[in-house]
């Protein structure tokens, strides 16, 4: 009995002690949505579509062709910064993150995440193969403190089929956008008559994003350098005022979806229940997708534009861009080098995860035959030179977004005067920045 | 007493040890650490320094604090009575022994046991704009659909809704165990004296849980305090911050903006005010049975 006992602990411990050896795991904490009910075995990209399709079947893919390595994936509720926060609290960090260009800022200061150059030239992955753009997001005192994966902006999703009965497409079947701020409202109101439904679809409730990143474009739009010092915002400006105003004009006429938030807003565009949805480059994948089956509200008549510029200061949109970074933490030279060829992994497949809709961060990408071929993306082409993101010495800047929406969203549905609402965004805004 | 006390040995003291630690740990020195916090300038990841009361100064002038307070005490002085009442009323109903009373209890006491994140996306189907239950009955009945979770007013409303549904298994639950404690002879010779159903219920069944309902007050004054998960998920606080309580400022102030201190300086007052009500309140019940008796 005794020598059984033994023995069958010597082969656990044995075990144990090989699987031990035989992989490498590294904790991969990202946000782009759960959907293991559909992927979670997919290691054939090409099948995936959007988002969280691709990535989940590229990590998979990953795995697969590393049997060493483990990748454990955590999947967070967008953006997931708060429970990173607290990881980090309580020095319990993942390895590697999804993080937005403009949070980098944020724990680069801090000393939270390691700067990536060494484990990038370890797998001989040079920053010029970057864009100028993505990796000017991660880059902070000469250094790269991330893997740039894409930049994206907010579009103009539309649906062909409501424009063609509002009248609003040209005879080449493109549709007709605004360039002006009247232009918009004329079409806005001419789309509501003819059709009986929005223009816009937009995300006016439970989320403060869309009202930021539409103040920002709108602003920048207008020359407007509201961040002229990266300590404070300027926002009592008429220029400021003026896209608020046209903001609420376009609530107030009826011509934008109201209460909905980010899930009932893509589910009221693919659903027909307006012309244009103001919704970032990582659903035109999904869209297509869509636009592809018949039966539905956008069979066949589907097509994106960037923010139509409409201000005649300069055409602009906000942008911003998603990478992945390295916590500070103590790491095996073994798991270190897991990343590497993780890192690598991704930026080799650029191009998949540019199929969701966003700007590859990769420039080879842009010559490949099949990202060419890819839906709209001629049509999307020039917000490599407009889109523009905030000064990247801005701190907070996701706090930041959640006062602009706050109180922006005041003024758009009348709980606040406008001048009250941008007095107030710009104090609260100012007093965070002044107390980090 | 003199005996027992002689015959006492400090290492009886050690069957209190296993609570006693957990009770300084988890309670009584993050009670110092947070007022230790709210003195300083800190964040989440490294060592501050000493601000004396300049967080407090910034948190009472803070207009979103004001108004986060404001929220949180409208919330509870309208969330407590109803979860009383309705507590109560249930506890009434159901306070006999058949199987239908007893499937009844059993469904009412449901609600409580589910996760908040499932009882926010219940109760996001009924609000929701477009596709929601409320929406598609206003429409069915003709008149216009309101934005519940995004009108100011009707958001603070809708999470109240989500929770008093949420939290009334409990108050029935303790309720109904007060009301099987009432002596039977009470309503024996209520029944002689031929009372009507109201003069027993205020006279014999009111005055004989009053002990309760008072606890139930306490208790849900001091939960209700504490709303959070269902105001971030169902309005995220909005619109205009019209549904956001305290918790949720504190929360913000901490994780989101990083200035640990502020949001410690926040927890202080929701502390203090906490426990002013438990006070309060445990006054009032001691001062009644004082005079009874």
């Amino acid at each position: 009995m005794r020598r059984f006992l033994l023995s069958t602990a010597a082969v656990i411990a044995l075990t144990c002690g090989t699987s031990a050896h035989a992989q490498t795991k590294i904790e991969l904490q990202r946000f782009f949505g759960a959907c293991d009910a559909d992927y979670a075995t997919v290691t054939d990209v090409s099948k995936a579509v959007g988002e969280c399709g691709i990535i989940t079947s590229l990590v998979n893919k990953f795995e697969a062709d590393n049997p060493d390595i483990d990748v454990n994936v955590t999947t967070v509720e967008w953006p997931g910064y708060d429970q990173l926060n607290a990881q980090m609290a309580s020095g319990a960090a993942p390895d590697v993150v999804s993080m937005h260009y403009s949070a980098i800022s944020d724990y680069q200061s801090r000393g939270l995440i390691d700067p990536i150059d060494d484990v990038l030239s370890a797998q001989g992955i040079s920053p010029d193969s970057f864009t100028d753009a993505a990796r000017g997001g991660v880059t902070k005192e000469d250094k790269l403190y991330g893997l740039p994966f894409d930049n994206w902006t907010m579009l103009f999703h539309v649906n062909l089929n409501l424009m063609k009965e509002a009248g609003l497409v040209n005879a080449d079947g493109t549709p007709i956008l605004p360039k002006s701020v009247d232009e918009l409202i004329a079409q806005g109101k001419q789309f509501k008559e003819k059709t009986g439904k929005p223009y816009l679809v937009q995300i006016l409730a439970n989320e403060t994003a869309a009202y930021a990143r539409v103040l920002y474009t709108l602003l920048q739009q207008q020359n407007s350098n509201f961040f002229a010092d990266p300590t404070k915002i300027t926002l009592n400006t008429p220029e400021a005022k003026n896209v608020v105003e046209l903001m609420k004009k376009i609530k107030d006429e009826g011509l934008t979806t109201t209460g909905l938030d980010y899930a009932a807003s893509v589910t009221a565009f693919t659903n027909g229940d307006g012309g244009i949805a103001i919704n970032g480059t990582w659903l035109i994948g999904d869209f297509v997708a869509q636009s592809e089956k018949d039966g539905t509200a956008l069979a066949k008549g589907y097509t994106v534009y960037p923010v139509p510029q409409l201000y005649p200061g300069q055409d602009s949109t906000y942008a911003d861009g998603h990478s992945w970074v390295m916590p500070h933490k103590d790491r095996t030279p073994e798991q270190t080098e897991a990343i590497g060829k993780l890192f690598k992994f991704l930026a080799d497949n650029d191009y998949e995860w540019a199929r969701t809709g966003h700007l590859p961060a990769v420039k080879a990408v842009f010559d490949k035959p099949e990202f060419k071929a890819l839906p709209h993306r001629e049509n999307i082409a020039e917000i490599a030179q407009t889109g523009r993101s905030l000064p990247g010495a801005v701190q907070r800047q996701f706090a930041i977004q959640d006062i602009i929406g706050e109180e922006v969203g005041a003024a758009v549905n009348g709980d606040k005067t406008i001048d009250e609402a941008l007095g107030s965004a710009e104090s609260r805004i100012n007093d965070l920045l002044a107390n980090i | 007493m003199a005996e027992s006390y002689r015959r006492s040995q400090w290492s009886n003291g050690l069957f209190v040890l296993p609570y006693l630690s957990f009770f300084l740990v988890l309670l009584v020195f993050p009670l110092f650490w947070g007022v230790w916090l709210s003195l300083h300038k800190v964040d989440l990841f490294g060592p501050g320094r000493f601000v004396g009361f300049g967080n407090y100064v910034r948190v009472l002038a803070d207009p979103v604090f004001l108004q986060a307070l404001r929220n949180s005490v409208i919330f509870v002085l309208v969330s407590v009575p109803s979860l009383v009442a309705l507590g109560l009323f249930l506890a009434l109903a159901l306070n006999k022994t058949t199987r239908t009373t007893s499937f009844l209890r059993g469904l009412f006491f449901s609600s409580s046991v589910l996760s908040v994140t499932i009882v926010t996306l219940i109760w996001r189907f009924v609000f929701i704009p477009g596709d929601g239950l409320l929406t598609v009955i206003s429409e069915q009945i003709g008149i216009q659909p309101v934005n519940f979770l995004s009108t100011s007013g009707w958001s603070l409303f809708s999470v109240g809704v989500a929770t008093v549904w949420w939290c009334l298994g409990l108050p029935m639950m303790l309720f109904l165990a007060a009301l099987q404690q009432i002596p039977t002879d009470l309503y024996e010779a209520a029944a002689l004296d031929n009372a009507s159903p109201w003069r027993v219920l205020t006279r014999v069944t009111l005055p004989s849980i009053a002990r309760t309902i008072m606890l139930v007050t306490i208790i849900q004054i001091v939960m209700q305090f504490q709303l959070f998960g269902q105001a971030q998920i169902m309005t995220n606080g909005g619109p205009n911050g019209s549904s956001r309580p305290l918790v949720m400022y504190i929360y913000e102030v901490g994780f989101m903006r990083w200035d640990v201190g502020k949001a410690a300086a926040a927890s202080e007052f929701l502390f203090l005010i906490i426990l002013v009500a438990a006070m309060a309140q445990y006054v009032v019940s001691t001062r009644k049975s004082e005079a009874s008796e």
